[in-house]
């Protein structure tokens, strides 16, 4: 567990999840965590083992299945000023979860000024087999919606920063955890306490021939890929994609002239419609070439590894983009 | 027949029962107003009242203490009063004013006060079900002595979050008191089409073993009596509770529903009998009071109204420049 974990040593993705939870839960009793098989068992990825030991079952509450009422009852909680942070199983079910958190946690403080401190933990995305009901990236469904805030970790440093900033934020947020990342990106452990600011974009990679804007599975993939490619690449890694850090996208764009979308989610969802409609009403004068999209065709995520591996984007096929963006 | 008195019931006393008269007259003369207002063209939207419910709605929100929280709906105007919002309060809901609760972003029966414990009415049904099973976790959690309310219709009870919400208060043992507003209908629907056993006490015991009484809804003091009790034993570590109260609602399902799918003559026969307001007019002038001071307190209540109306009239128009402000608590960097 996090704890053995010394501030320099290497920790993976997941344990940067997991010590964020320690670490706020040890920083502020108000912070209690509910989900499904999340004590005991340590939740479907072991993102939780060991917390339950620590710190009992009034703060590490095995749930019921059922996504829209613990939802909803961790709004409640965060009504009376609690600090409660939900693991959804898979972010896949957060269709469940659809009406509390657009109808109730994300309009209550702009027509009541109530705030709603609550923090979504949504494991995401494909690259595991999981097949259409267990790899899906529902981000997009909510990028848009006024009151949410959607934060997509792409390292191990936002992965736990990003977490301690959702669970100290005043407003509901959405954390988008990468299933693939959980145990294939390894980094330094972040400072205890280190919180990477909700809004802020942060560019993953500096280059001034073409940029990338990415988020989430895709920073990785982006970074690999801009080391084949035949020219220097900027990648914005978004970190929160909504509400959208606007200027970084566009300075970027006003320097490189050049842009590619790279998103897990299937082309027409995810974030990418919101950051290409920014980019032909702001970047128009700026741009040598078209902005390019590079995201799965628009089905659900299939299950054989030969479907998979097409549809889903690769350091390979990120590539490929690249050298027809920078050969226009 | 006659109007029917509400029936002694030793655990109110003489100030709860002026108090609860206050209340369900406010609730009637104001609703009566705005509906008034609404055919003048006057108010923007729709306008629902609870018209055969104040007492329910009287009589639960009396029952709470300060430190309590509750979600109302759009029914129980009174239970907004009994919590201390304002004639003047409402009626800028209503009208859309800047200094509404909402800020002029919602209307009508959709508005709440977060400083005095009242969760914002959300228009999907079912959804305030998980939330006060959650905000009676966190009292459980922090062992506060508070209890979380939260009224239903019948409608609620085909909807999934009701189930998820109640299932989740009775594993937890939280202290939350859901009211149920039994009306007969949902809209244009009764309830014998909507499910099988329409005792919905029955069904809240039998489902998720969640103590639930019946209560006749027009008799305000037995509404106290009833959901006070069930009140102090949430507060007293017992778990969830339920109280069905019966009644009829009295108006379409808002201002512009005829409600011609009732039969014939329903509405009047009840109210001739068993209006809430005149109910407890008839059990006060049993307790001594004469007509004299029964008309002063409509006389109090109706000055209140109009005062209110008159206050809210004066309210600033919201300015739309102002629409994206408080999306959110704190507005990302
Ligand atoms: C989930 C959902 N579907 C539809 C509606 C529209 N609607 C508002 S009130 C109502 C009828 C509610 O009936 P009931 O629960 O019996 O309450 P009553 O109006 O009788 O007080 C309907 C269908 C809604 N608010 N929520
Ligand atoms: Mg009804």
């Amino acid at each position: 567990m996090s704890a053995e974990i010394g501030p320099t040593g290497s920790i993976t993705y997941l344990e940067a999840i997991s010590a964020a939870l320690q670490d706020a839960m040890r920083d502020d009793d108000r912070v209690f965590l509910l989900g499904e098989d999340i004590g005991a068992f340590g939740g479907a990825f072991g993102v939780t083992t060991g917390l339950l030991d620590e710190f009992g079952e009034a703060r590490v509450m095995d749930t019921p299945i059922a996504e829209e009422g613990f939802v909803g009852a961790a709004i409640g909680a965060a009504w009376m000023g609690e600090r409660p942070v939900v693991e959804l199983q898979f972010a896949d079910f957060i269709t469940c979860a659809f009406d509390p958190i657009v109808t109730v946690a994300a309009k209550t403080h702009w027509r009541s000024g109530q705030s709603i401190p609550i923090t979504i933990r949504c494991p995401t995305g494909g690259g595991v087999r999981g097949g259409p009901f267990h790899s899906g990236s529902p981000e997009g469904w909510f990028v848009g919606t006024a009151g949410l805030k959607i934060v997509c970790p792409g390292t191990v440093e936002d992965a736990y920063g990003l977490l301690r900033a959702a669970i100290d934020d005043p407003d509901p947020v959405l954390y988008f955890e990468h299933k693939r990342l959980y145990r294939t990106l390894r980094a330094d452990a972040p400072p205890t306490g280190h919180r990477t600011p909700i809004g802020p974009a942060a560019i993953a990679r500096a280059g001034d021939d073409a940029t990338v804007v990415t988020y989430g599975s895709g920073v990785s993939t982006a970074l690999a890929a801009a080391a084949l490619v035949d020219g220097d690449v900027e990648i914005v890694d978004l970190r929160t994609i909504w509400p959208l850090d606007e200027q970084t996208i566009l300075t970027s764009i006003e320097k490189t002239s050049r842009v590619l979308v790279l998103q897990e989610a299937s082309r027409s969802t995810g974030a990418a419609g919101v950051i290409l409609s920014l980019i032909a009403r702001r970047s128009f004068e700026h741009l040598d070439a078209p902005p390019a999209l590079h995201a799965p065709p628009d089905t659900p995520v299939p299950f054989a590894p030969e479907l998979e591996d097409g549809y889903m984007p690769s350091v390979e096929s990120t590539a490929a983009a690249l050298d027809q963006l920078l050969a226009y | 027949m006659p109007i029917e008195p509400c029936a002694e019931a030793p655990s109110v006393n003489a100030d709860e029962r002026v108090e609860l008269f206050r209340l369900v007259l406010l609730q009637r003369l104001f609703e009566d107003r705005v509906m008034a207002l609404y055919r003048q063209g006057r108010v923007p939207g729709s306008v629902y009242t609870g018209r055969g419910q104040e007492a329910v709605a009287a009589g639960a929100g009396l029952a709470l203490c300060p430190d309590d929280v509750v979600a109302p709906l759009n029914r129980e105007l009174a239970c907004h009063f009994a919590r201390g919002a304002t004639t003047a309060d409402v009626f800028r809901n209503f009208f859309g004013k800047a200094t509404s609760p909402t800020f002029g972003r919602d209307g009508n029966m959709h508005f709440g006060a977060p400083a005095q414990g009242v969760f914002p009415l959300v228009s999907m049904l079912g959804d305030l079900v998980p939330l006060v099973a959650g905000a009676a976790l966190a009292f459980k959690r922090r062992g506060e002595r508070r209890v979380a309310m939260t009224f239903l219709g019948e409608g609620a009870f085909s909807v999934g979050d009701t189930h998820e919400g109640l299932n989740l208060a009775a594993v937890w043992q939280v202290p939350a008191v859901f009211v149920i507003q039994s009306n007969r209908y949902s809209y244009s629907t009764p309830v014998a089409r909507q499910m099988v056993n329409t005792n919905i006490a029955q069904r809240i015991y039998g489902g998720w073993s969640i103590p639930a009484e019946r209560v006749d809804g027009t008799d305000a003091l037995a509404v106290l009596d009833t959901v006070r009790a069930a009140v102090e034993r949430a507060r007293n570590g017992n778990g969830p509770q339920a109280v069905e109260a019966l009644s009829v609602r009295m108006h379409g399902h808002a201002a512009h529903d005829d409600a011609r799918y009732m039969p014939d003559g329903m509405r009047e026969e009840f109210a001739e009998r068993f209006d809430p307001v005149e109910r407890l007019a008839a059990r006060l002038a049993l307790d001594g009071f004469d007509s004299h001071a029964i008309q002063g307190m409509r006389d109090a209540a109706l000055a209140e109204v109009d005062a209110g109306l008159a206050e809210a009239e004066q309210a600033p128009a919201p300015d739309p420049a102002t629409l994206e402000n408080g999306v959110y608590a704190a507005p990302p960097s």
